[in-house]
C-alpha cells in the first residue's frame, strides 16, 4: 500500500456545551487543532512554513449558540481503530466539548460544508413564554409570502430558509421553539434572524442547534 | 437545554444562579463575550464549600492580555495544587461590559464558579506596571468594595498585592492591605497560611494585619507612617511599632521553583498563546536605566534538563504551536547553545515555532549566530544599543564600541537576516542632542550595511522609548527630561530619518510622563490617582484610551505639583519614597554608581566580580541553602 493510500479521513460528532458559547468559528479551528495535537494522533499536517492540522468544520456555528451535533471531518496520516481515536480526543478535549460519534469516512467524499443540507435548533427561553401568543406570532411569521432582511449590505428573503417551525413544549411545562433553517452553501438561514423577525433580542433566549441534516 | 443553562451554575447557591444568570444575558450584548466566561482547559473549578480559603487572582487589564501572564498563572497552580484553597481568576472588564456590569447592578465576579469577588477572603492583585492603579481601583468599585483599605474590615476580602510596580508601594498604599515585595511564589501561600490561622482564631482586621507585617517580604502600609517636611519632600517613615521591620527586604527564592507546565488555554483568541518557560531570573549586567535588572537580582539560572522538559510537557498539555524563553538576557545564560540545540530537537518533532526575546550584543557568538539561525529562520533579529554614541552607552552603563556593534549588524546581516529592529531610549541623564543625532546615523549605517550584505530587502526598524528615572536604580535621583526637550530630540530624529527607509515608532512622551508620576511617587500621589479614576481614566496603558486632561485636572484638584513628581533632581540624602522598601540593593551602591555615570565610568557584568552590591549580604542565609551554581554571582 502506498503512502497516499494509508491516509484515513475521520469524521466525528461532537457536541458544544454553554462554556465554548461564545468561542467563536475561527477560534474553534484553533481550540481543534490544539486538540489534535494533544491527541497524539498521527495528523495530518499541511506543509510549508507553519504546519497546520488539515481539518473541515461542517457550518459555523452563530455566536452565543450551543450545539449537540456538531461535525468536523480531520486527516490521519495512519488509520487507527475508531474507539482508539474516540479515546484520545476524549481525553483530551477541553470543558464544554463532547465527543460522541468517531467514524471513517472515504478520502474522495466532497467537503463537509458541501454536503450541509438543513440545521435544526432548540430554542430555551430565560424568562416564561405565553403559549398562545407565541403561537400567533410563529403563524403569522409561517404566513409571510416574504421575510426580506439585510445581511452585510445585501437583500435577502429569510422565509425560504424557514424549512419549519413550530412552539415545544417541554415535559416540565416549560414552552420553547423549535425550528429547521435551511443551511445550503450560500443560501443558510440563522436562528437570531427568525428569532428577531418573531420579535425577540439575543437577550432573551439561548438557542441550541440539536442537529445536523446532510444531503443524501 | 434547560439543564445546559444550568450547566454552568454547578452549585444550586441561589446567589451564584441569579448572579450568572444575569451575566449571561447581558454577555450576547458585548464585544468578545468569551472574555469573561472562563471555562479554558486546564482552569481548576473546586467545589466553593469543600475549601478553607478562596482566593481571587486579579490582572487589572482586560483579558486578552492577563489570560497570559506567567506570573499570574503560576500563583493559579501553586495555590491550587493546595486540597484546601480555590484560586480564581478576574480580569478589568473592557469599556462595553463595564457599561453592561454597572447598568444591571451585576457585581465583578470570578471565572470559576461565577462568584462575585466579594465573596472571596483574599483578592490578590498583580500589579506588573503602574499604569493598572486606575484599574484596580475600577475593579475594587465593580466588586463594590470600598476602595480604601481604612474603610474595608473583616468582612471584607483581604486585597494584596504583588508585582514589580509595588517595589514602590506608596502611590497605591492606601488602597492595599498588604504587598507582597518580590517574588511571589513562597510568600502568597505564608499570606493564606496568616489568613488561615487568623480566620480560625476569629481576630479583627488589625490582627490580621499585624499577623500579616511579620511575614519577610509583606509591607502593610497602614502600620507605617509618612510625615513630609515644608518643601514636599519625606521627613520621616515610622513603624508603628518597633517591632516592625524597617526597611522591609523583598522576598526571594533560593531556588527557582519549578517551571509551569500546566497553561491555561484560551477558547477565544488573546496575545499570547504558547508555551513559556522561565530561563532564569535576574540580570548581572547593570544597565543603570534598567529596574527589571536591579530589582531581580540575584542572577539564578534554571537547569537545562529542566527546561526542556518543561517544553515538552507544556506543549503535548497544552497542543500550543509555540514556545517562548523568557530572561532578561538570554544569551547571557551559561548552557544558550546546548538549550538551542534542543529547542531544535524540539522543533522537528512537534512542529512549533520558537521565539528567544533579550538577547545582548556583547554575548553574541559566531556560533549562537549559526545556531539561531536555523532555529527561527525568516524572523527579525533584534538588538538594543539603547544609545547612539559610546559616550551615551558608558554613562548608562551598557558600553559597546561602535566597531563592535556593527560588527555584529554585519555577521547578522552574513547570517541571512534581512530585518533588523534597533531599541533605543532618549532622555538618558546628560544626553545631549548629538548623542540623539546619532541615533539616526547609527540607523542608517546599518542600512547601509545591510544593504551592501544583504542586499536591497534589508529593513530597519527603530523603537524608540524615553527613559524614565525608576526607582532602585542607579538613575533614582535624576529628573525625568521634559516634554518639550523629548519632542525635539523626536523631532531631530524624524528629520534625521527622513528618506532614510527606517522605520520608526516612538512612545506618547505623555504616557511616559505618567509612568514617571506613578513610578516615582509617594502616598499623596494615591488622591491623585483617586481623582484621575473618579474624572474617567482607566486603561491608562492603552494609548487609544490614555486621557492626559484626567490626570492633569487631578493634580489641580488634589493641589499637587506634577513636576515635583517627575522633572526633579532629588537629592542624594533625600529620603526617597521607595527607601523603606529593600530591593537587596544597597542605596550606597546606587549612589556610587550614579556618581560614576557621571564620569562616565561603567562598571562590568558583576560575574566577572562582585561588586558589593548588596544582594549576597542581605541574602547569605538563603544562598548557603541554595544547590550549586543556581546563582551566578561570583
Amino acid at each position: 500500500m502506498s503512502e497516499q493510500e494509508q491516509i484515513t479521513r475521520i469524521r466525528l460528532k461532537y457536541a458544544k456545551g454553554p462554556s465554548l458559547r461564545f468561542t467563536g468559528h475561527l477560534d474553534m479551528q484553533r481550540l481543534w487543532e490544539r486538540l489534535l495535537r494533544r491527541s497524539g494522533l498521527p495528523i495530518r499536517y499541511s506543509q510549508g512554513f507553519n504546519p497546520r492540522a488539515r481539518l473541515n468544520l461542517a457550518s459555523a456555528l452563530p455566536l452565543g449558540v450551543i450545539s449537540e451535533s456538531e461535525m468536523l471531518d480531520f486527516w490521519m496520516d495512519v488509520p487507527l481503530p475508531t474507539e482508539t481515536v474516540r479515546k484520545h480526543l476524549a481525553e483530551n478535549a477541553p470543558p464544554g466539548l463532547d465527543i460522541q460519534e468517531v467514524t471513517s469516512v472515504s478520502r474522495q467524499e466532497i467537503a463537509l460544508q458541501e454536503q450541509m443540507s438543513a440545521s435544526e435548533y432548540q430554542i430555551t427561553f430565560y424568562d416564561p413564554q405565553p403559549q398562545s401568543e407565541l403561537e400567533d406570532k410563529v403563524a403569522a411569521l409561517l404566513a409571510a409570502d416574504q421575510l426580506p432582511r439585510v445581511r452585510r449590505n445585501k437583500t435577502y428573503d429569510l422565509r425560504p430558509l424557514i424549512l419549519d417551525l413550530k412552539v415545544t413544549k417541554a415535559d416540565d411545562g416549560e414552552i420553547g421553539l423549535w425550528m429547521r433553517l435551511n443551511a445550503e452553501p450560500g443560501a443558510t438561514g440563522r436562528p437570531d434572524e427568525v428569532m428577531e423577525e418573531l420579535g425577540f433580542t439575543n437577550t432573551q433566549y439561548l438557542a441550541c442547534r440539536t442537529g445536523l441534516i446532510l444531503k443524501a | 437545554m434547560a439543564a445546559a443553562i444550568k450547566e454552568l451554575s454547578n452549585v444550586p447557591n441561589s446567589s451564584q444562579e441569579t448572579l450568572w444568570r444575569r451575566v449571561e444575558r447581558i454577555l450576547p450584548t458585548v464585544t468578545k463575550p468569551g472574555r469573561y466566561v472562563g471555562g479554558e482547559l486546564n482552569q481548576v473549578i473546586k467545589a466553593w464549600d469543600s475549601v478553607r480559603t478562596h482566593i481571587a487572582l486579579v490582572f487589572p487589564d482586560i483579558y486578552d492580555l492577563g489570560q497570559s501572564n506567567l506570573g499570574l498563572m503560576l500563583l493559579y497552580d501553586i495555590l491550587n495544587q493546595r486540597e484546601d484553597i480555590a484560586a480564581e481568576r478576574a480580569y478589568s472588564p473592557w469599556l462595553d461590559m463595564e457599561s453592561a456590569l454597572r447598568e444591571n447592578d451585576i457585581p465583578l465576579y470570578s471565572l470559576e464558579n461565577k462568584r462575585a469577588l466579594a465573596d472571596f477572603d483574599i483578592l490578590g492583585i498583580s500589579l506588573p506596571y503602574e499604569t493598572l492603579y486606575t484599574n484596580f481601583l475600577n475593579i475594587l468599585d465593580l466588586a463594590h468594595l470600598p476602595l480604601r483599605s481604612a474603610n474595608r474590615d473583616e468582612s471584607h476580602p483581604l486585597i494584596i498585592a504583588g508585582g514589580q510596580s509595588v517595589y514602590n508601594p506608596e502611590p497605591v498604599s492606601p488602597f492595599v492591605d498588604a504587598f507582597v515585595v518580590g517574588e511571589g511564589e513562597e510568600a502568597i501561600v505564608d499570606v493564606v497560611n496568616t489568613h488561615q490561622a487568623w480566620k480560625t482564631a476569629g481576630g479583627s482586621k488589625q490582627e490580621l494585619l499585624a499577623a500579616l507585617a511579620k511575614i519577610p517580604g509583606v509591607y502593610v502600609p497602614s502600620l507605617y507612617q509618612m510625615d513630609f517636611n515644608a518643601d514636599g519632600t519625606i521627613a520621616a517613615v515610622t513603624p508603628e511599632s518597633p517591632d516592625l521591620a524597617l526597611p522591609i527586604v523583598k522576598r526571594i527564592n533560593a531556588k527557582l521553583p519549578p517551571p509551569l507546565t500546566r497553561f491555561l488555554v484560551p477558547n477565544v483568541e488573546v496575545v499570547q498563546e504558547r508555551v513559556s518557560v522561565e530561563i532564569m531570573r535576574g540580570c548581572t549586567r547593570g544597565c543603570r536605566f534598567c529596574h527589571a535588572g536591579m530589582v531581580n537580582r540575584p542572577i539564578r539560572e534554571r537547569p537545562l534538563d529542566e527546561i526542556l522538559t518543561a517544553l515538552k510537557t507544556g506543549l503535548d498539555q497544552t497542543g500550543y504551536e509555540e514556545v517562548s524563553l523568557l530572561s532578561l538576557s538570554s544569551s547571557d545564560y551559561s548552557q544558550i547553545i546546548p538549550l538551542i540545540n534542543g529547542l531544535r530537537e524540539l522543533l522537528q518533532e512537534r512542529q512549533v515555532n520558537i521565539t528567544l526575546p533579550s538577547l545582548r550584543i556583547e554575548s553574541f557568538t559566531e556560533d549562537l549566530m549559526d545556531e539561531l539561525q536555523s532555529l527561527t529562520p525568516g524572523g527579525g533579529f533584534t538588538l538594543a544599543p539603547e544609545a547612539g554614541t559610546e559616550r551615551m552607552r558608558a554613562i548608562i552603563n551598557k558600553p559597546i564600541s561602535d566597531e563592535a556593534f556593527m560588527d555584529t549588524v554585519r555577521s547578522v546581516f552574513k547570517h541571512g537576516w534581512k530585518t533588523i529592529k534597533l531599541y533605543f531610549m532618549i532622555g538618558h541623564p546628560q544626553e545631549t542632542l548629538e548623542d540623539v543625532a546619532a541615533i539616526a546615523e547609527l540607523c542608517k549605517a546599518v542600512l547601509y550595511e545591510g544593504r551592501q550584505i544583504a542586499g536591497g530587502r534589508t529593513r530597519v526598524h527603530a523603537g524608540i522609548s524615553t527613559f524614565i528615572p525608576k526607582p532602585h536604580t542607579p538613575f533614582q535621583w535624576v529628573g525625568f527630561d521634559s516634554l518639550e526637550s523629548i519632542q525635539q530630540k523626536l523631532d531631530i530624529l524624524h528629520q534625521g530619518l527622513h528618506g532614510a527607509k527606517v522605520k520608526m515608532t516612538w512612545n506618547d512622551p505623555e504616557a511616559s510622563l505618567l509612568e514617571s508620576w506613578l513610578s516615582r511617587g509617594d502616598r499623596r500621589l494615591s488622591e491623585v490617582i483617586l481623582k484621575a479614576w473618579q474624572n474617567g481614566a482607566r486603561f491608562d496603558a492603552w494609548s487609544d484610551q490614555f486621557n492626559m486632561a484626567h490626570w492633569r485636572a487631578a493634580f489641580t484638584e488634589v493641589g499637587l505639583d506634577p513636576d515635583f513628581y517627575s522633572h526633579r533632581a532629588r537629592g542624594l540624602d533625600e529620603i526617597l519614597p521607595w527607601d523603606h522598601i529593600n530591593a537587596g540593593v544597597k542605596k550606597s551602591f546606587l549612589k556610587t554608581d550614579y556618581q560614576w555615570s557621571l564620569q562616565g565610568k561603567t562598571r562590568p557584568d558583576c560575574r566577572g566580580g562582585c561588586y558589593g552590591c548588596g544582594i549576597l549580604s542581605a541574602f547569605n542565609e538563603l544562598r548557603l541553602v541554595a544547590p550549586d551554581g543556581g546563582w551566578k554571582c561570583p
